[in-house]
């Protein structure tokens, strides 16, 4: 099997974004999941279209046309679903963020884990 | 939530979505245009919105349908295009100063059309004739920009007759290029199938055949330069010849080294 490229972080974003929203991914719905996983920091639909297509070029998402809607004027979505070749992008990159995290919160110490949980809970809430 | 004001435009106005419709490609007009109609709040909010989406999208799809090596190649054969035609009208322009330099500007506004004439191209197989709007929009555009160079700037604009005899040229060693590497655009696509694939496996040429036209390329190429450098320079055509082929097998040598280090 092939073996997928490193992610960037936005990357990871879109990409879990289309994971949590099984069937439902499409641009709209991506825009939305992504903007509530990046947190206070405000993400353009522009840079989410960017990084489908590259994600695509890639091989990591694949995307078809569905049937047009009324509600956004007759016209077709672009769906996307996560590939097996995504799903292990991801997972690599998940891997890899539980690493570091375990290794920053064992010389910064507990204390500071709870604390950094407490303070990032306020500020995503 | 609350009721949705009657009087109040729940969707955007059919002027707005046609200009955003011309602007963005048609690859990818449909579901743009559907995912700002659907996230419509208020016309400031839809123009803004648009503002900010449509060049990200253009740039995408811009990214998507060019390929940097046919790009080059297309460069390559547009400069010795113009470079040839004004060898042949009037030797004294390329010798006088910034001449090398004035004959970039219509190289740059070719390759521009070029490149915005596949991003906005329709996707799917087209006629082989069809292959050369690109060329075309490209001299078009050229054609433009040499004439308000005329009026504003008359210095940076090449004589008319070196633009005419290079743009004959160049439309025909660009539409022989196009025909030989068809855009990506111009190849089938399908969900499983990405962009980005298609450009390794060079679309529907196979990779023997591109080796053996990147070589024609190169010989022809090293041919054209050194008699060009032969007769601007004055120094005998064999001795360019051997001294270009030994810098591009040195330039070979120190690429192949490069890639293994």
């Amino acid at each position: 099997m092939a073996k997928p490229d490193s992610l960037g972080q936005f990357e990871q974003l879109v990409l879990a974004a289309i994971l949590a929203l099984k069937e439902g991914a499409y641009g709209v719905s991506i825009h939305a999941k992504v903007q509530e996983l990046a947190g206070p920091k405000d993400v353009s639909l522009g840079a989410v279209y960017v990084t489908l297509d590259r994600l695509e070029d890639k091989g990591l998402v694949a995307s078809w046309l569905s049937d047009p809607t009324p509600e956004r004027g007759g016209r077709s979505k672009r769906c996307y679903k996560i590939e097996a070749l995504g799903e292990r992008a991801l997972e690599e990159s998940a891997v890899a963020a539980k690493r570091m995290w375990d290794a920053v919160s064992q010389v910064w110490g507990k204390e500071w884990v709870k604390q950094w949980g407490r303070q990032w809970g306020k500020e995503t809430r | 939530m609350g009721k949705r004001d009657p009087l109040k435009r729940t969707a955007p106005s059919r002027a707005a979505e046609a200009i955003l419709a011309i602007l963005l490609p048609p690859a990818c007009r449909e579901e743009v245009l559907g995912d700002l109609h659907e996230r419509y709040v208020a016309p400031a909010q839809y123009a803004c919105e648009a503002l900010r989406t449509a060049p990200w999208v253009i740039l995408s799809r811009i990214r998507r349908t060019a390929d940097p090596q046919v790009l080059l190649m297309h460069a390559f054969a547009l400069y010795v295009a113009f470079a040839g035609a004004a060898r042949a009208a009037d030797r004294g322009f390329l010798g006088g100063e910034g001449g090398l330099l004035h004959l970039a500007v219509p190289v740059v506004a070719v390759l521009l059309g070029i490149v915005l004439e596949d991003a906005y191209a329709k996707p799917g197989r087209r006629a082989a004739l069809m292959l050369s709007r690109g060329p075309a929009v490209g001299i078009a555009f050229a054609l433009f920009v040499q004439t308000c160079f005329r009026f504003s700037w008359p210095v940076a604009a090449i004589p008319f007759r070196i633009f005419l005899d290079g743009s004959g040229m160049s439309l025909l060693l660009c539409s022989a290029i196009r025909l030989l590497f068809p855009p990506v655009a111009n190849q089938v696509q399908g969900a499983a199938v990405p962009a980005f694939w298609l450009k390794q496996t060079g679309g529907t040429i196979g990779y023997r055949a591109i080796l053996v036209l990147q070589s024609i390329a190169a010989l022809v190429a090293i041919a054209l330069t050194a008699t060009w450098l032969s007769g601007a320079s004055g120094v005998s055509l064999p001795r360019v010849l051997s001294i270009l082929t030994l810098s591009g097998l040195f330039l070979l040598i120190g690429y192949q080294v490069s890639k293994r280090v």
